[in-house]
């Protein structure tokens, strides 16, 4: 019996990892000091460091977790917000989103077959670009390594975010429809932040493709 | 409507969203159920936005935090990946760009296209 053998310690150090990385987010305005990426640092470290074990660290984490399913519905209040621009440019945001989430999986197979990693690695990485409640279900439902998926969301997000405006110069992309959703199909919601910033179109549209995106991964998913 | 009552509707929906989940034949996230339930109750109108706007803004405005515990879990997964951490970061740049260009691509494509014909009614 230990005294990080109780749910209230990884909730605490849950909590005050996210408030620090926050924080450290405001105070340096760097895209790449994201939030959940200095939180799970600053877990990491601590566990390792103090030689607390894992499990004792899971019997608060459970708590947080459990919050993924209600955060995750909770994104139809954004597309049922944004509906008005959604129906009249349905056709686009729908076909860009299809093709590029056939684009993301089919690209992450071959690369990961191309380099020659392992089945439950190449399993995992398929569903990366969308969002992580929907990625983990559907690397679960494949087989794949689940955290291996969460850790190549997050970083996925981080990178869409940080390259955003230098995506945008590359491929010419003048319409401010195009550039949200995007951003929204291959980087989810970290990317939408990068979007925000651009301007509302750019940020309406790639939360409506973190949904609609989500949605077609899943249904492409059912026919592996 | 006060933020524990918006909180028991969106885990009513999510434990709805589990039921629907189990019964379906083949495997569909149930948290992806729940959102189209909600979805389809706020187009509808049984549900009206001021039933779930405050917890849902809370809950989406900190998405990033429920993830910590899934993102600490690569601690334990991290023998597997050990040995392909440069092939795994080569793809997910990769697949980035690509799955960036392609969508805005279409995107665009499909925007001209809309645009003409809205254009040659018009016109």
């Amino acid at each position: 019996m230990s005294l990080t053998d109780t749910p209230i310690f990884g909730l605490a150090l849950s909590l005050a990892a996210f408030a620090l990385g926050a924080f450290l987010n405001r105070k340096t305005g760097l895209p790449l000091v994201n939030p959940l990426l200095v939180a799970v640092t600053v877990v990491m470290l601590t566990l390792s460091l103090l030689r607390i074990p894992l499990d004792h660290y899971r019997k608060g984490a459970q708590l947080v977790s459990v919050f993924l399913a209600p955060a995750t519905a909770a994104l139809a209040v954004g597309i049922y917000n944004q509906r008005k621009v959604l129906k009249q440019y349905f056709l686009p945001v729908l076909l860009g989103c299809l093709a590029g989430s056939l684009a993301s999986m089919i690209s992450a197979y071959l690369l990961c077959r191309a380099f020659g990693l392992e089945d439950a690695l190449v399993r995992a990485m398929v569903p990366k670009s969308v969002t992580t409640p929907i990625a983990m279900a559907i690397s679960e439902s494949l087989g794949g390594v689940v955290p291996v998926t969460v850790a190549a969301v997050i970083l996925t997000g981080i990178l869409g975010a940080v390259t955003a405006p230098l995506l945008i110069r590359l491929f010419h992309v003048t319409d401010p429809i195009a550039q949200g959703v995007a951003i929204g199909t291959s980087a989810h919601a970290i990317g939408t932040t990068k979007a925000n910033e651009l301007g509302p179109v750019q940020g309406a549209m790639s939360s409506i493709a973190i949904g609609v995106a989500g949605l077609i991964t899943v249904l492409l998913s059912l026919a592996l | 409507m006060n933020a524990l009552t918006q909180l028991a509707l969106l885990a009513a929906i999510c434990f709805a969203g589990e039921v629907v989940a189990k019964a379906l034949p083949f495997a569909f996230p149930a948290s992806v159920v729940s959102m189209v339930l909600l979805l389809l109750l706020l187009l509808t109108g049984a549900l009206k936005l001021r039933h779930v706007e405050q917890a849902a803004s809370f809950l989406t405005r900190n998405m990033a935090f429920f993830f910590l515990p899934a993102a600490v879990e690569i601690m334990a997964s991290y023998q597997t990946v050990k040995g392909s951490l440069l092939p795994l970061l080569a793809v997910l740049v990769l697949t980035t760009v690509i799955t960036f260009g392609v969508t805005a691509g279409t995107v665009s494509l499909c925007l001209r296209v809309q645009r003409r014909r809205g254009k040659e009614r018009a016109a």
